[in-house]
Protein backbone atom coordinates (compact mmCIF):
# COMPACT_ATOMS: atom_id res chain seq x y z
CA UNK A 1 0.00 0.00 0.00
CA UNK A 2 1.67 3.15 -1.22
CA UNK A 3 -0.41 5.39 1.07
CA UNK A 4 0.81 3.48 4.14
CA UNK A 5 4.42 3.62 2.94
CA UNK A 6 4.39 7.35 2.40
CA UNK A 7 2.78 7.75 5.84
CA UNK A 8 5.66 5.86 7.42
CA UNK A 9 8.23 7.97 5.61
CA UNK A 10 6.27 11.16 6.36
CA UNK A 11 6.37 10.29 10.06
CA UNK A 12 9.89 8.98 10.56
CA UNK A 13 11.96 10.11 7.60
CA UNK A 14 10.41 13.43 6.73
CA UNK A 15 12.79 15.23 4.41
CA UNK A 16 11.31 18.67 5.00
CA UNK A 17 11.68 18.27 8.77
CA UNK A 18 15.17 16.83 8.34
CA UNK A 19 16.19 19.78 6.20
CA UNK A 20 14.92 22.27 8.74
CA UNK A 21 16.45 20.68 11.84
CA UNK A 22 19.72 19.11 10.71
CA UNK A 23 21.75 22.11 11.97
CA UNK A 24 20.39 21.41 15.46
CA UNK A 25 21.44 17.78 15.24
CA UNK A 26 24.85 18.75 13.86
CA UNK A 27 25.32 21.24 16.68
CA UNK A 28 24.34 18.48 19.11
CA UNK A 29 26.95 16.18 17.57
CA UNK A 30 29.64 18.75 18.22
CA UNK A 31 28.64 18.97 21.88
CA UNK A 32 28.44 15.17 22.21
CA UNK A 33 31.87 14.73 20.65
CA UNK A 34 33.29 17.56 22.77
CA UNK A 35 31.96 16.20 26.06
CA UNK A 36 32.88 12.66 25.00
CA UNK A 37 36.51 13.51 24.27
CA UNK A 38 36.79 15.57 27.46
CA UNK A 39 35.36 12.68 29.51
CA UNK A 40 37.67 10.09 27.93
CA UNK A 41 40.76 12.21 28.52
CA UNK A 42 40.10 13.30 32.10
CA UNK A 43 38.47 9.99 33.11
CA UNK A 44 41.29 7.75 31.93
CA UNK A 45 44.05 10.10 33.12
CA UNK A 46 42.45 10.37 36.57
CA UNK A 47 41.89 6.59 36.65
CA UNK A 48 45.52 5.93 35.68
CA UNK A 49 46.73 8.34 38.32
CA UNK A 50 44.55 6.73 41.02
CA UNK A 51 45.74 3.23 40.07
CA UNK A 52 49.40 4.27 40.26
CA UNK A 53 48.89 6.02 43.63
CA UNK A 54 47.12 2.88 44.88
CA UNK A 55 50.11 0.80 43.72
CA UNK A 56 52.35 2.76 46.11
CA UNK A 57 50.96 0.38 48.73
CA UNK A 58 50.13 2.96 51.40
CA UNK A 59 46.92 2.05 53.21
CA UNK A 60 46.05 5.67 53.92
CA UNK A 61 46.09 6.37 50.17
CA UNK A 62 44.61 3.08 48.97
CA UNK A 63 41.52 3.09 51.19
CA UNK A 64 40.01 6.36 49.90
CA UNK A 65 40.74 5.28 46.33
CA UNK A 66 39.00 1.94 46.79
CA UNK A 67 36.07 3.70 48.47
CA UNK A 68 35.82 6.20 45.61
CA UNK A 69 35.94 3.47 42.96
CA UNK A 70 33.35 1.30 44.70
CA UNK A 71 30.93 4.18 45.32
CA UNK A 72 31.22 5.51 41.76
CA UNK A 73 30.70 2.05 40.32
CA UNK A 74 27.62 1.48 42.51
CA UNK A 75 25.81 4.71 41.65
CA UNK A 76 23.91 4.96 38.36
CA UNK A 77 25.66 7.66 36.27
CA UNK A 78 22.33 9.48 35.98
CA UNK A 79 22.16 9.78 39.76
CA UNK A 80 25.71 11.17 39.93
CA UNK A 81 24.80 13.69 37.26
CA UNK A 82 21.61 14.86 38.95
CA UNK A 83 23.16 14.98 42.43
CA UNK A 84 26.06 17.12 41.18
CA UNK A 85 23.87 19.35 39.00
CA UNK A 86 21.45 20.16 41.79
CA UNK A 87 23.87 19.70 44.68
CA UNK A 88 26.85 21.83 43.64
CA UNK A 89 24.91 25.12 43.46
CA UNK A 90 23.88 24.52 47.07
CA UNK A 91 27.60 24.37 47.89
CA UNK A 92 28.14 27.66 46.05
CA UNK A 93 29.60 25.98 42.95
CA UNK A 94 27.02 26.24 40.21
CA UNK A 95 28.44 24.62 37.08
CA UNK A 96 27.20 24.62 33.51
CA UNK A 97 25.40 21.59 32.10
CA UNK A 98 28.52 20.88 30.03
CA UNK A 99 30.81 21.03 33.05
CA UNK A 100 28.56 18.88 35.22
CA UNK A 101 28.17 16.21 32.53
CA UNK A 102 31.91 16.27 31.98
CA UNK A 103 32.67 16.05 35.69
CA UNK A 104 30.13 13.30 36.52
CA UNK A 105 31.04 11.01 33.65
CA UNK A 106 34.77 11.61 34.22
CA UNK A 107 34.41 10.48 37.82
CA UNK A 108 32.48 7.37 36.76
CA UNK A 109 34.99 6.53 34.03
CA UNK A 110 37.91 7.19 36.40
CA UNK A 111 36.48 4.64 38.84
CA UNK A 112 36.26 1.94 36.18
CA UNK A 113 39.60 2.88 34.63
CA UNK A 114 41.28 2.74 38.04
CA UNK A 115 39.91 -0.77 38.62
CA UNK A 116 40.99 -2.04 35.17
CA UNK A 117 44.47 -0.54 35.38
CA UNK A 118 44.89 -1.67 38.99
CA UNK A 119 44.00 -5.22 37.93
CA UNK A 120 46.57 -4.89 35.13
CA UNK A 121 49.25 -3.72 37.57
CA UNK A 122 48.49 -6.63 39.92
CA UNK A 123 48.82 -9.10 37.04
CA UNK A 124 52.42 -8.04 36.35
CA UNK A 125 54.71 -10.46 38.25
CA UNK A 126 56.57 -8.86 41.17
CA UNK A 127 59.86 -10.00 39.61
CA UNK A 128 59.42 -7.31 36.95
CA UNK A 129 59.53 -4.50 39.48
CA UNK A 130 62.42 -6.23 41.30
CA UNK A 131 64.44 -6.61 38.11
CA UNK A 132 63.93 -2.95 37.25
CA UNK A 133 64.78 -1.78 40.77
CA UNK A 134 67.88 -4.02 40.78
CA UNK A 135 69.26 -1.97 37.88
CA UNK A 136 68.97 1.21 39.92
CA UNK A 137 65.60 2.48 38.69
CA UNK A 138 63.52 4.48 41.12
CA UNK A 139 60.08 3.17 41.97
CA UNK A 140 58.30 5.51 39.57
CA UNK A 141 60.81 4.80 36.79
CA UNK A 142 60.21 1.07 37.16
CA UNK A 143 56.47 1.78 37.18
CA UNK A 144 56.67 4.01 34.10
CA UNK A 145 58.96 1.92 31.91
CA UNK A 146 58.43 -1.67 33.05
CA UNK A 147 55.18 -2.23 34.97
CA UNK A 148 52.70 0.19 33.36
CA UNK A 149 53.41 -0.74 29.73
CA UNK A 150 52.57 -4.34 30.61
CA UNK A 151 49.64 -3.42 32.86
CA UNK A 152 48.07 -1.21 30.18
CA UNK A 153 48.32 -3.94 27.57
CA UNK A 154 46.15 -6.04 29.85
CA UNK A 155 43.87 -3.19 30.91
CA UNK A 156 43.13 -1.44 27.62
CA UNK A 157 41.01 -4.10 25.86
CA UNK A 158 38.44 -4.37 28.70
CA UNK A 159 38.69 -0.62 29.20
CA UNK A 160 37.71 0.27 25.62
CA UNK A 161 34.23 -1.22 26.15
CA UNK A 162 33.86 0.80 29.33
CA UNK A 163 34.99 3.97 27.57
CA UNK A 164 32.35 3.46 24.88
CA UNK A 165 29.50 2.78 27.28
CA UNK A 166 30.38 5.76 29.46
CA UNK A 167 30.83 8.22 26.60
CA UNK A 168 27.43 7.12 25.27
CA UNK A 169 26.09 8.27 28.63
CA UNK A 170 26.64 11.83 27.40
CA UNK A 171 23.01 11.36 26.30
CA UNK A 172 22.16 11.65 30.00
CA UNK A 173 23.25 15.29 29.70
CA UNK A 174 19.85 15.94 28.11
CA UNK A 175 18.40 15.64 31.62
CA UNK A 176 20.33 18.72 32.73
CA UNK A 177 19.58 20.55 29.45
CA UNK A 178 22.98 19.98 27.82
CA UNK A 179 22.52 20.73 24.12
CA UNK A 180 23.87 17.40 22.94
CA UNK A 181 22.39 15.19 20.23
CA UNK A 182 19.46 13.66 22.12
CA UNK A 183 18.36 16.87 23.80
CA UNK A 184 18.40 18.82 20.54
CA UNK A 185 16.55 16.03 18.76
CA UNK A 186 13.84 15.90 21.41
CA UNK A 187 13.41 19.66 21.22
CA UNK A 188 13.29 19.57 17.44
CA UNK A 189 10.74 16.78 17.28
CA UNK A 190 8.51 18.67 19.73
CA UNK A 191 8.65 21.81 17.61
CA UNK A 192 8.11 19.88 14.40
CA UNK A 193 5.45 17.60 15.86
CA UNK A 194 7.28 14.84 14.04
CA UNK A 195 9.77 12.18 15.30
CA UNK A 196 12.11 12.49 12.30
CA UNK A 197 14.76 14.39 14.37
CA UNK A 198 14.93 11.37 16.70
CA UNK A 199 15.73 9.16 13.73
CA UNK A 200 18.40 11.68 12.77
CA UNK A 201 19.73 11.51 16.33
CA UNK A 202 20.05 7.72 16.09
CA UNK A 203 21.93 8.17 12.83
CA UNK A 204 24.14 10.84 14.39
CA UNK A 205 25.03 8.51 17.28
CA UNK A 206 26.02 5.86 14.77
CA UNK A 207 28.25 8.35 12.96
CA UNK A 208 29.95 9.28 16.23
CA UNK A 209 30.20 5.92 17.98
CA UNK A 210 30.41 3.28 15.26
CA UNK A 211 33.99 4.32 14.34
CA UNK A 212 34.85 4.19 18.05
CA UNK A 213 33.45 0.65 18.32
CA UNK A 214 35.40 -0.44 15.25
CA UNK A 215 38.52 1.24 16.64
CA UNK A 216 38.13 -0.58 19.97
CA UNK A 217 37.87 -3.89 18.15
CA UNK A 218 41.12 -3.07 16.36
CA UNK A 219 42.83 -2.12 19.64
CA UNK A 220 41.67 -5.32 21.32
CA UNK A 221 43.12 -7.46 18.57
CA UNK A 222 46.32 -5.49 18.21
CA UNK A 223 47.13 -5.22 21.91
CA UNK A 224 46.47 -8.85 22.67
CA UNK A 225 49.03 -10.06 20.20
CA UNK A 226 52.07 -9.36 22.35
CA UNK B 1 90.01 -6.31 49.18
CA UNK B 2 86.38 -7.37 49.66
CA UNK B 3 83.87 -6.03 47.14
CA UNK B 4 81.06 -7.45 49.24
CA UNK B 5 81.22 -7.99 52.97
CA UNK B 6 78.31 -9.47 54.89
CA UNK B 7 78.56 -9.63 58.67
CA UNK B 8 76.06 -10.81 61.25
CA UNK B 9 73.23 -10.61 58.71
CA UNK B 10 69.81 -11.36 60.16
CA UNK B 11 66.40 -11.47 58.53
CA UNK B 12 63.06 -12.41 60.05
CA UNK B 13 59.58 -12.64 58.61
CA UNK B 14 57.32 -12.16 61.61
CA UNK B 15 58.50 -14.71 64.13
CA UNK B 16 60.31 -16.84 61.55
CA UNK B 17 64.03 -16.20 61.52
CA UNK B 18 65.39 -16.99 58.06
CA UNK B 19 68.91 -15.64 58.52
CA UNK B 20 70.54 -15.97 61.95
CA UNK B 21 73.82 -14.15 61.56
CA UNK B 22 75.45 -14.76 58.20
CA UNK B 23 79.11 -13.83 57.65
CA UNK B 24 80.76 -14.00 54.27
CA UNK B 25 82.79 -11.87 51.91
CA UNK B 26 83.58 -11.77 48.21
CA UNK B 27 86.94 -10.37 47.11
CA UNK B 28 87.52 -8.54 43.84
CA UNK B 29 87.60 -10.92 40.90
CA UNK B 30 86.37 -13.85 42.95
CA UNK B 31 83.60 -16.28 42.04
CA UNK B 32 81.95 -17.43 45.25
CA UNK B 33 79.26 -20.11 45.12
CA UNK B 34 76.66 -20.48 47.86
CA UNK B 35 75.22 -23.97 48.19
CA UNK B 36 72.81 -25.52 50.64
CA UNK B 37 69.41 -27.15 50.95
CA UNK B 38 66.19 -25.36 49.98
CA UNK B 39 65.04 -23.00 52.70
CA UNK B 40 68.52 -22.50 54.07
CA UNK B 41 68.30 -18.75 53.42
CA UNK B 42 70.68 -18.56 50.43
CA UNK B 43 68.37 -16.53 48.20
CA UNK B 44 67.23 -14.30 51.06
CA UNK B 45 70.88 -13.55 51.88
CA UNK B 46 71.52 -12.68 48.23
CA UNK B 47 68.44 -10.44 48.02
CA UNK B 48 69.53 -8.57 51.13
CA UNK B 49 72.77 -7.60 49.38
CA UNK B 50 70.97 -5.18 47.04
CA UNK B 51 68.15 -4.48 49.46
CA UNK B 52 65.40 -6.31 47.57
CA UNK B 53 64.86 -7.62 51.10
CA UNK B 54 65.44 -5.37 54.10
CA UNK B 55 67.71 -7.03 56.67
CA UNK B 56 66.54 -7.01 60.29
CA UNK B 57 70.10 -6.97 61.58
CA UNK B 58 73.77 -7.03 60.70
CA UNK B 59 75.83 -5.13 58.16
CA UNK B 60 76.46 -5.34 54.44
CA UNK B 61 79.28 -3.40 52.83
CA UNK B 62 79.34 -3.12 49.05
CA UNK B 63 82.51 -1.58 47.72
CA UNK B 64 82.92 0.07 51.11
CA UNK B 65 79.42 1.57 51.19
CA UNK B 66 77.04 0.41 53.87
CA UNK B 67 74.01 -0.95 51.99
CA UNK B 68 71.68 -0.73 54.97
CA UNK B 69 72.63 2.77 56.06
CA UNK B 70 69.71 5.20 56.11
CA UNK B 71 71.63 7.78 54.10
CA UNK B 72 72.78 5.52 51.28
CA UNK B 73 71.52 6.24 47.75
CA UNK B 74 70.33 2.72 47.06
CA UNK B 75 69.52 3.48 43.43
CA UNK B 76 73.10 4.61 42.92
CA UNK B 77 74.48 1.58 44.75
CA UNK B 78 72.32 -0.93 42.86
CA UNK B 79 73.97 0.09 39.58
CA UNK B 80 77.18 -1.35 41.05
CA UNK B 81 75.47 -4.57 42.18
CA UNK B 82 74.05 -6.47 39.22
CA UNK B 83 71.47 -9.18 39.73
CA UNK B 84 70.46 -12.20 37.68
CA UNK B 85 67.20 -13.92 38.61
CA UNK B 86 66.06 -17.52 38.63
CA UNK B 87 63.03 -16.66 36.49
CA UNK B 88 65.08 -14.30 34.25
CA UNK B 89 62.54 -11.48 34.81
CA UNK B 90 63.14 -10.04 31.36
CA UNK B 91 60.73 -7.28 30.35
CA UNK B 92 58.41 -9.10 27.92
CA UNK B 93 57.29 -5.94 26.12
CA UNK B 94 60.83 -4.95 25.14
CA UNK B 95 63.34 -6.46 22.72
CA UNK B 96 66.55 -8.03 24.02
CA UNK B 97 68.39 -4.83 23.13
CA UNK B 98 65.86 -2.63 24.95
CA UNK B 99 65.91 -4.95 27.96
CA UNK B 100 69.64 -4.36 28.25
CA UNK B 101 69.69 -0.66 27.34
CA UNK B 102 66.71 0.51 29.44
CA UNK B 103 68.66 1.22 32.64
CA UNK B 104 71.56 2.68 30.66
CA UNK B 105 69.14 5.23 29.23
CA UNK B 106 66.73 5.88 32.09
CA UNK B 107 69.06 5.48 35.08
CA UNK B 108 72.43 6.48 33.69
CA UNK B 109 70.87 9.00 31.29
CA UNK B 110 72.98 7.94 28.33
CA UNK B 111 71.92 8.83 24.82
CA UNK B 112 69.90 6.26 22.90
CA UNK B 113 72.79 5.63 20.50
CA UNK B 114 75.37 5.20 23.24
CA UNK B 115 73.10 2.98 25.36
CA UNK B 116 72.25 0.78 22.41
CA UNK B 117 75.90 0.42 21.43
CA UNK B 118 76.76 -0.64 25.01
CA UNK B 119 73.79 -3.01 25.08
CA UNK B 120 74.84 -4.55 21.77
CA UNK B 121 78.35 -5.11 23.15
CA UNK B 122 76.90 -6.78 26.26
CA UNK B 123 74.67 -9.02 24.12
CA UNK B 124 77.65 -10.01 21.98
CA UNK B 125 79.56 -10.85 25.14
CA UNK B 126 76.89 -13.45 26.03
CA UNK B 127 76.80 -14.70 22.44
CA UNK B 128 73.48 -13.13 21.50
CA UNK B 129 74.50 -10.23 19.27
CA UNK B 130 72.26 -11.58 16.53
CA UNK B 131 69.21 -11.69 18.81
CA UNK B 132 69.15 -7.99 19.72
CA UNK B 133 65.81 -7.45 17.99
CA UNK B 134 64.09 -10.51 19.45
CA UNK B 135 61.46 -10.33 22.15
CA UNK B 136 61.92 -12.55 25.22
CA UNK B 137 59.05 -14.83 24.15
CA UNK B 138 60.98 -15.59 20.94
CA UNK B 139 64.06 -16.79 22.86
CA UNK B 140 64.80 -20.09 24.57
CA UNK B 141 65.14 -20.14 28.35
CA UNK B 142 68.92 -20.29 28.08
CA UNK B 143 68.97 -17.33 25.72
CA UNK B 144 66.62 -15.38 27.98
CA UNK B 145 68.90 -15.95 30.93
CA UNK B 146 71.91 -14.81 28.90
CA UNK B 147 70.02 -11.61 28.08
CA UNK B 148 69.41 -11.33 31.83
CA UNK B 149 73.16 -11.60 32.38
CA UNK B 150 73.82 -9.02 29.65
CA UNK B 151 71.36 -6.67 31.37
CA UNK B 152 73.42 -6.91 34.56
CA UNK B 153 76.79 -6.77 32.80
CA UNK B 154 75.94 -3.71 30.69
CA UNK B 155 75.85 -1.47 33.77
CA UNK B 156 79.48 -2.47 34.49
CA UNK B 157 78.79 -3.41 38.12
CA UNK B 158 81.47 -4.20 40.70
CA UNK B 159 79.75 -7.47 41.54
CA UNK B 160 76.92 -9.56 40.10
CA UNK B 161 74.54 -11.57 42.28
CA UNK B 162 73.19 -14.74 40.67
CA UNK B 163 70.05 -16.21 42.25
CA UNK B 164 69.88 -19.84 41.06
CA UNK B 165 70.46 -18.75 37.46
CA UNK B 166 70.03 -22.21 35.94
CA UNK B 167 67.30 -23.69 38.16
CA UNK B 168 64.47 -22.79 35.78
CA UNK B 169 66.25 -24.13 32.69
CA UNK B 170 65.90 -27.35 30.77
CA UNK B 171 69.01 -29.50 31.44
CA UNK B 172 70.38 -29.14 27.90
CA UNK B 173 70.33 -25.32 28.19
CA UNK B 174 72.13 -25.12 31.54
CA UNK B 175 75.60 -25.44 30.06
CA UNK B 176 75.15 -22.39 27.76
CA UNK B 177 74.47 -20.18 30.75
CA UNK B 178 77.26 -21.68 32.85
CA UNK B 179 79.70 -21.10 29.99
CA UNK B 180 78.77 -17.42 29.91
CA UNK B 181 79.40 -17.28 33.66
CA UNK B 182 82.79 -19.01 33.29
CA UNK B 183 83.66 -16.49 30.59
CA UNK B 184 82.68 -13.59 32.87
CA UNK B 185 84.88 -15.01 35.57
CA UNK B 186 87.84 -15.10 33.18
CA UNK B 187 87.19 -11.45 32.37
CA UNK B 188 87.63 -10.73 36.08
CA UNK B 189 84.00 -10.13 37.07
CA UNK B 190 83.28 -10.54 40.78
CA UNK B 191 80.36 -12.91 41.27
CA UNK B 192 78.28 -14.30 44.14
CA UNK B 193 76.30 -17.26 42.88
CA UNK B 194 73.55 -19.17 44.67
CA UNK B 195 73.37 -22.47 42.83
CA UNK B 196 72.44 -26.13 42.87
CA UNK B 197 74.95 -26.90 40.13
CA UNK B 198 77.48 -28.75 42.25
CA UNK B 199 79.83 -29.65 39.42
CA UNK B 200 79.95 -25.97 38.35
CA UNK B 201 80.59 -24.85 41.92
CA UNK B 202 83.26 -27.50 42.33
CA UNK B 203 85.06 -26.65 39.09
CA UNK B 204 84.59 -22.90 38.69
CA UNK B 205 84.28 -21.39 42.18
CA UNK B 206 87.21 -19.79 43.96
CA UNK B 207 85.42 -20.35 47.21
CA UNK B 208 82.30 -22.24 48.25
CA UNK B 209 79.96 -21.29 51.09
CA UNK B 210 77.66 -23.94 52.53
CA UNK B 211 74.57 -22.54 54.24
CA UNK B 212 72.00 -24.40 56.29
CA UNK B 213 69.36 -23.19 58.73
CA UNK B 214 70.10 -19.51 58.12
CA UNK B 215 73.80 -19.64 58.96
CA UNK B 216 77.04 -20.34 57.13
CA UNK B 217 78.02 -23.83 58.24
CA UNK B 218 81.28 -24.06 56.37
CA UNK B 219 83.24 -22.14 53.77
CA UNK B 220 86.53 -22.58 52.01
CA UNK B 221 88.10 -23.39 48.68
CA UNK B 222 85.99 -25.51 46.35
CA UNK B 223 88.40 -28.40 46.83
CA UNK B 224 88.20 -28.17 50.63
CA UNK B 225 84.42 -27.98 50.83
CA UNK B 226 83.67 -30.62 48.21
CA UNK B 227 86.52 -33.06 48.83
CA UNK B 228 87.32 -32.58 52.51
CA UNK B 229 84.16 -31.21 54.18
CA UNK B 230 84.74 -30.78 57.92
CA UNK B 231 81.15 -30.45 59.12
CA UNK B 232 78.79 -33.41 59.24
CA UNK B 233 75.92 -31.30 57.84
CA UNK B 234 78.05 -30.46 54.80
CA UNK B 235 79.01 -34.10 54.39
CA UNK B 236 75.43 -35.36 54.50
CA UNK B 237 74.23 -32.60 52.15
CA UNK B 238 76.95 -33.39 49.61
CA UNK B 239 76.30 -37.13 49.94
CA UNK B 240 72.60 -36.60 49.18
CA UNK B 241 73.27 -34.18 46.33
CA UNK B 242 76.04 -36.25 44.83
CA UNK B 243 73.87 -39.34 44.62
CA UNK B 244 70.89 -37.41 43.24
CA UNK B 245 72.80 -35.51 40.59
CA UNK B 246 75.12 -38.10 39.10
Amino acid sequence: MTGGDSGFFFTFFNLAVAKQYWPNIAAGMLVTVGVGIAVVVTGTVLGLWLAVVRALGRRALALPIVAFADIMRSLPPLVVLIVLYFGLPALGMPLSAFAVTWLSLSLVLAAYAEESIWAGICAVPSGQLEAARSTGMRWWQAMRWVVLPQALRRAVPPLTNRVISITKNTALGSVVALNEILNNAQGASSYAGNPTPLMMAAFAYLVVFLPLVVFSRWIEQRWQRR
Amino acid sequence: MPILEVSGLRKSYGSTEVLRGVDLHVDAGELVCVIGPSGSGKSTMLRCCNLLETPTGGRILANGHEVTSATVDINRLRQDIGMVFQQFNLYPHLTALDNVSLALRKVQRRSKAEAEAMAQTALEQVGLGAKAGSFPAELSGGQQQRVGIARAVALKPHVILFDEPTSALDPELVEDVLNVMRDLRHRGMTMLVVTHEMSFAHAAADRVVFMDGGVVVEQGSAADVFERPRETRTQSFLARYGSRRS
